[in-house]
Formats: structure tokens, sequence, C-alpha cells
């Protein structure tokens, strides 16, 4: 994931994605895997973006708190983050809008993370498999036919 | 047979009767039809070719398999908007919600008076709306397996007195996996990959996927055929290998979003200066409802029922459930505040609202991409922002009334609604496109349209060019203006029209 470091991703990924209680943590290798396949899958133009928005929360870091993003405590990048996505400008809700599709999804698509909240996604494939679903049209019944 | 890029040796030459660029809700249809009266078809598709064994109702694979660009197209202007398209045999259909409707009746009027296309008359385009209902099993969505975010969100609407119901879908046996929009994994889903495509394979139509078409050939005025080259499933960059095919009559059915950008390409069918232009989307919003108690298990139709108690204004209210990774994506906000609500996943409902009858129009330009992708620039206008926030109020009272604890929107300023006062103030306040956090959009349309007059429309009300003989373009780009609601039966519809209308013309010649 050559967009950000690996240390920016940790920041971003604990930022976005919090700590929802009684789900495993982040975990930044295997998302970044995930994220760097997203990524080169996608128009190439959205990793450039990604790249900016990053670059730009860095530096309204600076300009709204005073301290840059990595030395904020979590409580208060998580703070910034959301004080960035409920302002009314759309460029600066951007900055903090778009980096939150590859990381949230990222860590919502681990069935650790999934099965928990009730999506067993691997069972249902395993149901769905053994329904059959022909393209015939069934016949008419019988009594039907005589009436 | 249809032909991945393993079994296709070298380069490709060879003659058809017709070759249609495209797989989808145009050009499946159009296979079926031609291959089925013994004319020979060949089918080139951009996308590959996955069946139920491959849907694995994981959202992102999909998308990364299925969607152009990992479902990564996003128009330019205000707001930015999602618009995911479908690129795999059976186009879009294949990763829609097989939302079945007729258009709405006065649309065709619209379209017999504005657009000249007195040729389309209602009883003939009932006739195939039927034939296709019977042909793709469209019923309405059954109630005992659509899921209790559905059957809560319906009974919110008949508590406020709402026109609303459960949904016409091309869906056989359904018993709702919740993954229509990721492929449907039980294959009950009547999508073109299961239906159209079969049947013209069966038929004799050959289908080249991982296949994209770069140039109409031309010769006297006339179509005779389509060049084009074979892309590396992974990169999407060319392979080497290059297809030729000789064609008595050419299809282009690549979408309204492709179509014109492939003409545009070429320079080619553009005498009215028309193709491109005209682009009409269905610009939506979603809310999430915040219950006390759990919604019931993940299965279920994702979209089942309706709200059309505005339809006559433009605005439908369609929807239902998503998997945690894309409903993460519909809350507005992060860290602990996203955190706390997703663990509460089970206890949420989601619904969606669309602009079905748009005053905002947008345009498919060559922006010189990286890649093969065109630009799409669409602004939507301020009294569809009204109507979006029309839509997403009413989708929160409908919630309130079923019993939601809390209701999140996308507009800023009112992402959490907390009851009917935080309502009030906000069907009270004033909306603007920029305010709107994250908006999606469905059904592109009307970029290369159909109609009476040469100088404003590309096609024919047969779907053939006006500039080039032997060429049809049919796909969402001919459709002048939003039926009002889901177009895909409407754009076989034409597309059944438009295979009659070559078949006349091919059996004229022989």
């Amino acid at each position: 994931m050559k967009a950000v470091s690996r240390q920016q991703l940790q920041e971003l990924l604990a930022a976005y994605v919090g700590e929802p209680e009684g789900l495993p943590p982040i975990d930044p290798d295997g998302q970044a895997d995930f994220i760097a396949e997203y990524f080169a899958a996608g128009a190439p133009e959205l990793k450039a973006v990604f790249f900016l928005c990053n670059l730009s929360l860095r530096i309204l870091s600076f300009l709204l708190e005073g301290r840059s993003f990595s030395r904020l405590d979590p409580e208060a990048r998580q703070e910034l983050l959301n004080r960035i996505i409920a302002s009314r400008n759309p460029l600066i809700r951007g900055i903090g809008v778009l980096p939150g599709l590859p990381l949230l999804m990222s860590y919502y698509r681990r069935p650790d993370v999934a099965v928990p909240l009730g999506f067993d996604a691997a069972a249902l494939k395993k149901e769905s498999d053994l329904r059959v679903v022909s393209r015939d049209r069934d016949l008419p019944p019988k009594q039907e036919d005589a009436s | 047979m249809i032909l991945g890029p393993g079994d296709v040796k070298g380069d490709v030459s060879r003659g058809a009767d017709v070759v249609i660029i495209g797989s989808g809700a145009g050009g499946g249809p159009i296979a079926r039809e031609l291959a089925g009266e013994g004319y020979s078809v060949v089918v080139l598709e951009e996308g590959g070719y996955f069946t139920r064994e491959d849907f694995n109702l994981d959202p992102a694979d999909s998308y990364m398999k299925m969607y152009r660009d990992a479902c990564q197209t996003i128009t330019l202007g205000v707001p930015f908007i999602l618009l995911p398209l479908g690129k795999t045999v059976g186009g879009t259909t294949t990763v829609n919600s097989g939302t079945a409707l007729r258009m709405l009746r006065p649309v065709l009027k619209k379209w017999h008076m504005t657009h000249g296309l007195t040729d389309i008359a209602e009883e003939e385009l009932n006739l195939i709306y039927g034939h296709l209902e019977e042909f793709l099993f469209v019923k309405r969505a059954d109630p005992e397996v659509a899921g209790k975010v559905a059957a809560t969100f319906l009974a919110g609407a008949e508590k406020l007195g709402l026109s609303c119901g459960w949904l016409p879908r091309n869906a056989k046996e359904c018993e709702g996996f919740g993954s229509c929009a990721f492929g449907c994994p039980s294959g009950s889903k009547q999508s073109v990959d299961v239906s159209f495509i079969p049947d013209a394979v069966k038929s004799g139509a050959d289908i080249y996927t991982r296949c994209r078409a770069e140039a109409i050939r031309v010769k006297g005025g006339r179509a005779v055929g389509v060049s084009g080259y074979f892309v590396d499933p992974v990169t999407g960059r060319p392979d080497g290998r290059r297809i030729e095919v000789e064609a008595a009559v050419t299809v282009l059915a690549a979408g309204a979003i492709y179509s014109p950008y492939f003409l545009l390409k070429q320079g080619l069918a553009n005498s009215s200066g028309q193709v491109g232009k005209n682009l009409q989307i269905h610009p939506a919003t979603q809310s999430v409802a915040l219950f006390d108690e759990p919604l019931g298990p993940p299965k279920g139709i994702p979209q089942c029922c309706y709200v059309d108690e505005f339809k006559g204004e433009g605005i439908m209210l369609e929807g239902g459930t998503v998997p945690p990774e894309i409903h993460s994506l519909a809350l507005p906000f992060a860290g602990r505040r996203n955190a706390s609500l997703m663990t509460s996943y089970p206890n949420m409902g989601i619904f969606g609202g669309m602009v079905s009858e748009s005053d905002s129009w947008g345009r498919v330009v060559d922006l010189h991409r990286p890649g093969y992708r065109p630009g799409m620039l669409y602004t939507l206008r301020g009294r569809d922002v009204g109507k979006a926030k029309v839509g997403t109020v009413l989708m929160a009272e409908i919630w309130f009334a079923a019993g939601a604890k809390k209701v999140f929107t996308p507009f800023a300023g009112h992402y959490e609604l907390a009851g009917p006062r935080d309502l009030r103030r906000m069907e009270r306040s004033r909306v603007r496109a920029t305010d709107i956090f994250g908006m999606s959009a469905y059904h592109p349309l009307g970029t290369c349209r159909m109609g009476g007059d040469p100088e404003w429309s590309v096609v024919k009300h047969t779907c053939e060019s006006w500039d080039l003989e032997d060429f049809y373009i049919c796909d969402g780009s001919v459709i002048p203006s939003s039926p009002g609601v889901n177009p895909q039966l409407t754009i076989m519809a034409m597309a059944m029209r438009c295979a009659g209308f070559i078949d006349d013309r091919l059996s004229a010649s022989s």
C-alpha cells in the first residue's frame, strides 16, 4: 500500500474504525493487502485522491488542532475526523469521507468481524449452494387442467 | 459458446450475421432473439463470465470482479456521485437488485409528444412487457422471505397511510440470500447471464469475454463489423490478441456511459451532436434506522418493497438490507461513533430513496483519462436536491412511525435525527447539493437518445443510427428520459423491438 506509510495507515484505520466493542482489533497488515488490491482494481485516480486526503488531513490537523495528526491522542484523532465529516464545506468533508471507503470496508469485510455481527457469508454461501433453481416452468396441477 | 481468454488461441477473424458489443439488458435479449431466428451472432463482452459458484456474498470481491473500476465510478460535479456500473456477462443486470417494473404510463406520452416517438405504441410495449415478465419469472417479492427490515419499513409506511407494496422482481423461487447486487448465489435472479445468454448460446451464439471493442468498421456509409482486442483479466490492458468480426449488422449495447464514450472516441454517428449529452441518472440517498430490538437474521431480499406515494413528483423509495462492510459506509461518522453504531448492526435497517424524475442533466465526455475511462459530468440541480431531501425526510418519518429510536441521514447538519423535532428541523431547513455526505446513483440513460428528429436524436425508434446504415444502438443510452422507475425491463423491451427490426432488415436482404 504505497499511497501512505504503514504507520499512517495504522493511525487512519484506528481513527476510522475505532474500537468496536466485542469485535477484534484492526489488522493493519492484513487490511493493507486488501486496500492495495482494491486500489489496483479501480480507477488510478482513487489512489491519488486517497494520498491527497491523507496529506490534507494532516494539514487540517495542524490548522485546527495545532498539532500533527500523529501527535494527537486516538480520541482526538477521531474527534477531528468527525468534525471534518460534519463540515458543510464539501471539499473539507470529502477529505474525511473518501478515505473511509477502503478503510472501513477492509475492516468490516473480515469474516472474524462480520460473523459476530450476524453476517456469515460462508454459511449463507453453503446454504445457497444447496438450492437448485431451474428455468423450467412448473406444469399446472391436474385439477386445474381439468377445470 | 461462452469463450474465455484461455479458449482463444491467437487473433480471431471471422464473419457473422450480427455482431453485438455488450451482453447486458440491451445486448443479451437481441442476441437471444436473433440467434433463435437462426442468424449467426457474435457478442463481444469486455467483462468476464461468472456463475453462481463464483458469487460468494462478498461485496468487495464482486466489486473487483464484476463492476467497472471496482465500483469506484464517480461523476464529476456537485456533489460527487457514485455511479456503479456492471462489467460482466449480463452487464449490470448481473449485479442489480432485480426490480422489474414497467415504465410509468405518462412517460410514454411524453416520449410521443417531446421526442417524436409515436411509433412506439402502448399496446405493443405492453405485449412485450408481458412476454418479458413471463420469460423472466417476474412476480412480487414474497413477504415470507423479504426479511424483517423490509416488513418493518412497510409497516411504518402503512401506519402513515402511504401508498406502498412489494416490488415485482425477476427472481424465481428466491429465498433471500441478500446478495443481489453482488451476484445471486442461488441462481434465483433471472439476470441476463442466466436467462437470455444461455438461450442465445444454445441457439449457437458465440460470446467472447474479456474482449473490448475498439472500432466500428465502416464502408460506404454502412457499418460492416467491429474490430477489437482481448484484455488481461487482472490489468484490463490489451493482451496482444486482436479480434475482427465482419457482420451484416452491428449493434452497440455497451450501456449509457460506455456506448457514447465508444462513439465519441471514434467520432461516429454524431451528426446531431447529441452523443454523450442528456445523461440522466437516478440520484439516491439513504436513511439508516436504529431500533431497540434486532431486525432478524441477515437473510432477506435487499430491495423488495417500495413506497410510491410521491412517484408523480419523481420520488421513489426502494430498499432493504446490506452487509456490514457497506452498512458502515452509510454512517456519517468515524471512530467511536461509527463503531458503537456498527456493534448495533443487527438492530439497524437501511432504506434508499431515489429521484426517479430528475431535472438535472449530465454528459459523458472523453477526458483522456488513463486507461479506457470516460468522464461523467453531472451536477445535481436545486429542485432535485429538494426531492432528495423530501425523500430522505419521508424515509425518516416512516422509520420513526415503525418504532425507530434514531435515524441517520446523509445531509450535513442533519446526520442524526433523534425524533420528530429533529425531523421538522430538517424539513424546514434549506439544503444544498454540497450538503450531501455520500450520494450514489443508478440507471444511467439518455446519452444516445432515440427520437423522431435526426437533429435532436442519435437513433430512430428502431434503434438504428440516423447516420450509419446497418448500425444499431440499444441499451440504456437510447432511452430518451427516465421511465420513472428502475429501467431494466424497459431497456429489454426496447431490445426486443430492436431485434425485430434487425430481423426484418436481415430477412429483406437475404
